[in-house]
């Protein structure tokens, strides 16, 4: 009758089960709530979490049920170290939090402490532009990160490796002027270590003329890519509702709709006289902070060039003898200068007693301080607002009901960093 | 400049003194652990509906010793352009908690405090009742102690304790040119054996 090999089970139900009996579940919720969940630990040593993240979930075939992230595997009790070191001396270990964006770590915990110390207004205009400068190179290379990693989860791979060397370029930069790649520690309490060494300007025009085509590389190689688009649209929505209740913030809050940049709302530095816009995408799903991400370093680099035009001659650090190391030279020279280096070395400055909360717009969103002196020489207490401890735990909420694929896109496009969230 | 030599040093912040803000924060407020939650909830319908950031503090000699500390930030609830949202409003409460005392849990009213909550219980000991989920974060399941309680080393026992491998001195070394063939070989043996051998035979090994 048919043309099917013999050895094929006739159609119909297999021998000895009722057809009466099989009930084909049909409404979603009965195949998912079902008793099916098996539990699969992913991570803390998978590729895509970026670092050391368990998730927890709990699967029905590839939909995910359940996911609870679980962290703290990179804890080293930051907070802690910062509590028992100088003021300047913890801005080495605040840098390494944020790894990927030390500069704007420091730039946070900077701008608390001159708060406490009442210098806001006495620091030098070169030193707030040149903390502008740094705070948006930063945010370019730490995108950068962002977009190869978020890449090669989803299986590309030369994305990575246009975008790591963008990120060489600006981090050589950065290493001229302050000495390292990595973990620069350039900031200081009262403005930042040592002045540009000479013909970096240009080097940094160089940067300037180069970037929008490389940044079109970037862009040609994914944006409109169908593999891409098809894995990132749709994938993780957030509404702009869920998105605050969350305490979402940075490009995961912007791709949601709400406009919410602290450059722009509470501005800091000399971050009122540059133009620039503020990306945001009302779709708020993975496409969209992909999206708001690749516009956010075009606006920082358009930052980057009106810094570049405007910057000032003048001092870099402020003029406060018992804040603000003298210079080399002097303290061969001038006694008073050599017992001010000593004393700053030995036992720092003290800070007034208070509390104060300062936060700025990271690469992740917003990196806040809140930092309680005692009118000691050390912090009493620094509690770090980071961003992508809040903007890991939506996991939770938008993962549920996914496919386990699917997770690795979320993770990757919420951008979190485990140096920041374990501390 | 202001004398910085007159600000007394002292690891009590006043308790109950609320200071002028020199942040961006536009009112604060001091509360205690049983009216914490409905003044959070008034702030939100006030519209604070971000939890920015919930931390605690500790005070050790103060009274009461904790302070748990709620950062709000008043945003709105849909998408909304940069001229529209402005410059937000901010809100600074500050609950004083003694040692011991629960802290109602605020996950009802923003799902965001779960894990901020978790590291509060986690890293100084504070409770939260009513919590989905109260247990250790950051620090490993079975750890004693919350570390950043002021009372907390900065360095534990531990570290005293790491096992070293007794090395061997100098003086078992000859003082002429390094050691070849079967004599090294011997001495490596020798070094091996007291790398490996138990704490108990340290003394034997150094003499």
């Amino acid at each position: 009758m048919s043309n099917l090999p013999d050895w094929l089970p006739a159609a119909g139900n297999p021998p000895g089960i009722d057809p009466q009996a099989v009930v084909t579940p049909t409404a979603p919720e009965v195949i998912a709530r079902g008793d099916n969940e098996m539990v699969l630990s992913m991570g803390p040593q998978h590729p895509s979490t970026h670092g050391v993240l368990q998730v927890v979930l709990g699967i029905d075939g590839e939909e995910v049920v359940r996911a609870e992230p679980e962290i703290g595997y990179l804890h080293t009790g930051i907070e802690k170290s910062a509590e028992n070191l100088f003021w300047n001396q913890a801005l080495t270990v605040i840098d390494r939090m944020d790894y990927l964006g030390p500069l704007t770590n420091n730039f946070a915990f900077c701008l608390g402490v001159e708060r406490l110390l009442g210098i806001t207004d006495r620091i030098p205009r070169r030193a707030q532009q040149l903390r502008v400068l740094f705070a948006e190179m930063t945010r370019i290379t730490s995108h950068c990160i962002w977009l190869g990693t978020h890449a090669i989860d989803l299986g590309a791979i030369s994305p990575f490796f246009y975008a790591v060397d963008l990120r060489e370029n600006i981090l050589d930069l950065i290493e001229a002027a302050s000495g390292a790649r990595m973990n620069p520690t350039y900031l200081r309490v009262g403005g930042i270590n040592g002045d540009l060494p000479e013909g970096w300007l240009e080097r940094l025009d160089a940067l300037i003329a180069k970037f929008p085509a490389r940044m079109r590389e970037l862009r040609d190689l994914l944006q409109t890519n169908p593999i891409w688009t098809d894995r990132e649209i749709d994938v993780g929505v957030i509404s702009a509702e869920d998105a605050v209740a969350w305490s979402l913030t940075g490009p995961a809050l912007r791709a949601s709709g709400v406009a919410y940049d602290l450059r722009k709302a509470y501005p800091y530095s000399t971050y009122d006289e540059y133009e620039f816009d503020v990306p945001t995408r009302t779709e708020g799903d993975s496409y969209a902070r992909f999206l708001v991400r690749l516009d956010e370093m075009e606006e920082a680099m358009r930052i980057i060039r009106q810094v570049r035009k405007k910057l000032e001659p003048g001092a870099v650090m402020v003029d406060d003898p018992s804040i603000a190391l003298p210079p080399k030279p002097a303290i061969a020279l001038s006694m008073e200068s050599l017992i001010h280096h000593f004393k700053l070395v030995s036992e720092g400055f003290r800070v007034p007693a208070g509390d104060v909360y300062s936060a700025v717009e990271g690469p992740r969103g917003e990196v806040g301080y809140y930092i309680v002196s005692n009118g000691d020489n050390r912090p009493w207490r620094v509690r770090t607002r980071p961003a992508s401890f809040y903007n890991l735990q939506a996991i939770k909420k938008i993962a549920t009901g996914n496919l386990i694929a699917d997770v690795v896109v979320m993770l990757g496009s919420l951008d979190p960093v485990f140096g920041e969230v374990d501390r | 400049m202001a004398d910085r030599s007159a600000y007394t040093v002292s690891t009590a912040v006043d308790p109950t003194a609320v200071r002028p803000p020199i942040d961006d924060v536009n009112e604060i407020i001091r509360t205690t652990p049983d009216r914490v939650l409905a003044v959070l909830a008034d702030l939100k319908a006030q519209g604070y509906r971000q939890l920015t950031d919930l931390g605690a503090a500790d005070y050790l000699e103060r009274s009461p010793r904790f302070d748990v500390i709620y950062h709000l930030t008043a945003l709105p609830a849909q998408a909304t352009a940069v001229a529209e949202l402005g410059r937000p409003r901010r809100a600074r409460v500050l609950c004083g908690v003694g040692e011991g005392v629960t802290v109602p849990s605020a996950v009802a009213l923003w799902p965001s405090a779960n894990w901020p909550e978790r590291e509060i219980f986690d890293l100084f000991g504070i409770t939260f009742s009513e919590h989905p989920d109260l247990r250790r974060i950051q620090m490993p399941a079975d750890w004693e102690g919350h570390p950043l309680r002021k009372d907390y080393p900065l360095r534990g026992p531990a570290r005293d304790r790491t096992p070293r491998p007794p090395f061997a001195s100098k003086t078992n070394v000859p003082a002429q040119m390094p050691p070849t063939g079967a004599v090294a070989e011997s001495l490596r043996r020798q070094i091996f054996e007291r790398m490996h051998r138990n704490g108990s035979d340290e003394s034997e090994a150094k003499s």
